[in-house]
């Protein structure tokens, strides 16, 4: 176990150049919309943004201020950090077939794919921050100092879901329904993980089961930096299984990869 | 591929893969013993059931059955054989993009390799995006790559569609860069997997003349498969007969393709 460790994190660390790159590569692909381009990257942020706004402030007559600060703000706090977590749990968790000419044409260390897709999306992820400050900026709204724990959620964020896409990529590509059982799972994994409603509805049994799932856990620590004014891990009784469920998904990261990595090209 | 990585012994299980890039070895591969054996499932659950238990039931094949061959530095071996004699897995094995049960696989020099007509493009990026990248993974710098990017383009004929997507490629178009590029990033082994049987007469001839050109020049070693003889005969100088994943035949070219023609 330990040797496969040793070897993802040391392909990873001499691919790190083309890891930047690649990653680059994939969201020219990816954004390649003609004339519109980049405009596509807001676009459809911006408009789903607007919709559960809509839904929820004018449809449902429930938005009022969350600890002081406006709704719209805890809405987007909790919707852009959906996004990077939607693509990793959709797209992240099938790479090889996404990159197969990766796998089986080129010698490429598998679990580098992991790693530059997630960076891929991480950039859009980072890029909708930075828009969410500066419209803070401008309306006024007041940011506190614990914005400054934002790169630290986000690099956490970072090798969570790289380790998930390094766990469940193996099992995708063997078996296309696993694939599907994934995607399957990102529809409530979105309803249930508190994006757009506050845990604190949940009765106290379902805030522990909830304490479990990375994506709330995700959701509130973005939270936390604009929202709720405090350091994610001044929270425990929620870091604390956090920290429990990436163990075990680094754990099993390296199992699967270790066992199904000579497997993969022979199946692609 | 990476240019910083040097020796790497890999130990999987029975196997033993070295590789290094000791360009002066005068031994460029060499195959003890290999042997490669698919895992065939009834399905994918079965398949996918396996990777939690080692008690599912699978049928084997062995693509390479005690496979040993050599082939030195500046050769240009071709690989003969029948449809499922175990030429393309041997190929891969070479470049590295999957792995022997067991046996022993050595290869000294970085490898460029272009297996199953396509040298692994992405079809949604344009050539020239594919090339960069290409090059990039490579190991070039940007300034080697913008050195030898122009010859490439000259040398695959795309003219303007190189800045097109590559899924609008026709088949021929996409063999042109792929060996192209294969064969212009200075490999110290180029192998080629049937690349060339989508080409027309012309590019044939010209890719015989560059790999000859290489071969003298940058002392290249070049491993071919193909199912033309004919083929084989102009671009090698030795030939591997191989059946059901064994070799029956090593030797000068023209032996081996009247051994190949009488069986």
């Amino acid at each position: 176990m330990l040797s496969t460790l040793k070897q993802i994190l040391s392909d990873n660390w001499q691919w790190r150049h083309q890891i930047w790159d690649l990653a680059k590569m994939d969201l020219v692909k990816t954004y390649r919309g003609a004339a519109l381009g980049k405009v596509w990257l807001f676009t459809k942020p911006a408009v789903y943004i607007l919709v559960y706004w809509f839904t929820l402030s004018v449809g449902m007559r429930h938005s009022s201020d969350v600890n002081g600060q406006p709704f719209l703000l805890w809405l987007a706090a909790g919707v852009f950090p959906w996004f990077f977590m939607s693509d990793a749990i959709n797209r992240g968790s099938d790479v090889y077939h996404r990159y197969s000419y990766l796998v089986n044409r080129i010698k490429f260390p598998l679990s580098v794919i992991s790693t530059f897709y997630t960076l891929s999306i991480m950039i859009i992820f980072a890029c909708t921050m930075l828009f969410t400050i500066v419209v803070c900026l401008l309306t006024g709204v007041h940011l506190s100092r614990y914005l400054l724990q934002l790169p630290l959620v986000m690099l956490v964020m970072f090798v969570f879901w790289v380790a998930w896409s390094i766990m469940l990529s193996p099992l995708s590509a063997v078996s296309k329904d696993f694939a599907n059982l994934i995607k399957t799972l990102s529809m409530p994994f979105f309803w249930l993980s508190g994006i757009l409603f506050q845990l604190d509805a949940l009765p106290p049994i379902g805030q522990k089961i909830m304490a479990f799932n990375p994506v709330a856990w995700c959701v509130e620590a973005v939270r936390d930096c604009f929202v709720y004014k405090q350091w994610f891990w001044q929270r425990p009784d929620e870091l604390i299984p956090f920290l429990i469920v990436f163990a075990v998904v680094v754990l099993l990261a390296v199992r699967n990869y270790r066992r199904l990595h000579k497997e993969v090209p022979d199946v692609l | 591929m990476s240019s910083r990585q040097t020796v790497s012994a890999v130990d999987l299980g029975d196997a033993v893969v070295i590789r290094d890039e000791d360009r002066e070895n005068p031994v460029a591969v060499r195959f003890d013993h290999v042997r490669k054996t698919y895992k065939l499932y009834k399905n994918d659950r079965q398949r996918l059931l396996a990777s939690f238990s080692n008690h599912v039931r699978y049928d084997t094949i062995n693509a390479s059955d005690d496979l040993s061959f050599e082939c030195r530095r500046g050769e240009a071996l071709a690989f003969l054989g029948d449809n499922g004699a175990g030429k393309s897995t041997a190929l891969k094995m070479i470049t590295g993009v999957c792995f022997p049960t067991s046996g022993t696989i050595e290869v000294h020099g970085r490898v460029s390799a272009l297996l199953e007509l396509s040298a692994g493009f992405d079809m949604r990026l344009s050539g020239m995006e594919n090339i960069q990248m290409r090059c990039q993974l490579w190991g070039l710098s940007d300034e080697e790559a913008s050195e030898i990017i122009p010859g490439i383009v000259e040398f695959s004929e795309l003219g303007k569609y190189i800045d097109q997507p590559m899924r609008t490629y026709s088949s021929g178009m996409r063999a042109r860069l792929g060996f192209a590029f294969a064969s212009s990033i200075r490999p110290d082994i180029l192998v080629v997997d049937e690349a060339l049987s989508v080409g027309d007469r012309k590019f044939s001839a010209k890719c015989r003349k560059r790999v000859q050109s290489i071969i003298e020049k940058e002392n290249v070693t070049v491993l071919f498969v193909t199912h033309s003889t004919a083929q084989a005969q102009q671009f090698c100088t030795r030939g591997i007969v191989l059946s059901h994943g064994k070799t029956l035949f090593s030797g000068d070219i023209e032996e081996a393709v009247s051994f190949y023609e009488s069986t």
